[in-house]
């Protein structure tokens, strides 16, 4: 079917022409998928599978999940180095802490360094550590980053403005099955003596999946 | 055979961290809430697996899709494929929400 | 069940051709690389996409990989890898 003809009736909304250019993405669902959408919860609720609560609260519960989750325990990793150990070698126990259940799935947290710089990505489709972050971003999920982020990862850096020295070792993370991947960043320089909180105003999202660096002091308020 | 989720290494555009971002809407908040129940240890009506099973067997398809709407496509064949619903209570159904949203009426 | 592999251990990625739902992608079957760590033993995803119990049981590895084994063309640093999760069943030893 060719992308260029308008077909509107339908739920074509391609994210990309046949010569891999993308097209913005459109979050407004089309009518068909609103139909569906309806259609598919309320049989659902009607074969008394979900309730219209459970839909409420599953949406708050995602609604709950934030990387502010992430930061705080990236923060607290560079605060408390018991907390550290715990949370690289046994990362249940330490997400216990925080209330958060990774289940299935289990958190791997990588550690940048001096000599390696880390970054996820989840080629096969988007698997991602929600408990800790939330929804991924749309990026994350489009074609564009789960290609290319495997073969020219310092590329794909670049785009999000992160330039890595050649003689740092950038270590990609394909994140394809059981486990789901936080990066731990590097604790900048200039924050001796923060506490968590103000430390945890420093870690970004894009920080957390390795694409960004964490922000400078000089870029929060007091 | 690489499927047509199989993305790694393949040519592709660039990334634009600005404009490839939106806020979930509550449209899509709600699929994901939905996948979340029906995935979710009590229920258990579906795994994860099964449902990337069904976004891939879209074939070509699969690149069309918004991300959210395949989820959803996929779910809903889950579905059928488990016998929740058939496909005759489905069509009835789109069928009545169709003219409910074509009558501009906010009934759900 | 016991690891097959140990961390350190150089192993290849089987190179075949599978129907349905799998997780070792294309790009590195065939491929070289160490293993990393046991990450342990999980479901059969082949088996819990079709509905299944995913028993038995699969030991999964983390495996790390050099650039240059996965991409002629890299042209990233040359220490650059990349470490993905393959099950036990996709991995032979070298």
């Amino acid at each position: 079917m060719s992308e260029t003809h308008d077909h509107s009736h339908d739920h074509d909304h391609p994210t990309h022409t046949h010569d891999g250019k993308p097209i913005q993405e459109d979050p407004l669902p089309s009518l068909e998928a609103q139909i569906l959408e309806a259609s598919v919860r309320e049989l659902l609720i009607e074969k008394g599978v979900i309730s219209s609560d459970d839909v409420r609260r599953a949406i708050d519960q995602v609604e709950s999940r934030t990387p502010a989750l992430g930061a705080k325990i990236v923060a607290r990793a560079w605060d408390d180095p018991a907390f550290k150990e715990t949370l690289m070698s046994d990362s249940d126990e330490a997400l216990m802490a925080f209330g958060i259940d990774m289940r299935p799935t289990e958190l791997c947290v990588v550690e940048n360094t001096d000599d390696v710089h880390n970054m996820v990505v989840c080629t096969l489709c988007s698997c991602y550590p929600r408990p800790v972050l939330g929804i991924p971003p749309a990026w994350y999920k489009r074609r564009d980053y789960r290609s290319r982020a495997v073969r020219e990862p310092r590329a794909i850096l670049r785009e999000f403005g992160t330039d890595i020295p050649e003689q740092k070792q950038v270590r990609v993370h394909d994140s394809n099955a059981d486990l789901r991947y936080l990066v731990l960043p590097q604790r900048p320089d200039g924050t001796e003596g923060w506490d968590q909180e103000k430390l945890a105003r420093l870690v970004t999202r894009d920080a957390m999946i390795g694409v960004s660096d964490v922000l400078e002091p000089a870029d929060i308020d007091d | 055979m690489r499927g047509p989720q199989d993305y790694g290494g393949m040519p592709a555009g660039p990334v634009d961290p600005e404009k490839h971002e939106h806020v979930p809407t509550h449209w899509e908040k709600t699929v994901d809430a939905m996948m979340m129940l029906l995935f979710d240890q009590r229920r258990r009506l579906a795994r994860v697996d099964e449902s990337r099973r069904m976004q891939e067997a879209l074939g070509d398809d699969y690149h069309k899709y918004p991300y959210y709407e395949r989820w959803l496509q996929a779910i809903s064949w889950l579905m059928l494929e488990k016998g929740v619903y058939s496909q005759e209570e489905l069509e009835a159904k789109k069928a009545e929400v169709r003219a409910r949203l074509e009558a501009g009426s906010h009934g759900s | 069940m016991d690891p097959k592999f140990q961390p350190g251990d150089s192993v290849q990625v089987l190179h075949r051709d599978q129907p349905g739902h799998v997780r070792t992608p294309m790009y590195v079957r065939g491929k070289l690389g160490v293993i990393e760590r046991i990450v342990g033993s999980f479901p059969n995803p082949e088996l819990l996409a079709v509905g299944h119990s995913g028993l038995p049981y699969k030991m999964l590895y983390r495996v790390n990989f050099k650039q240059g084994e996965l991409w002629e063309d890299y042209d990233g640093a040359p220490d650059d890898t990349l470490e993905i999760e393959i099950y036990e069943h996709w991995l032979a030893p070298v």
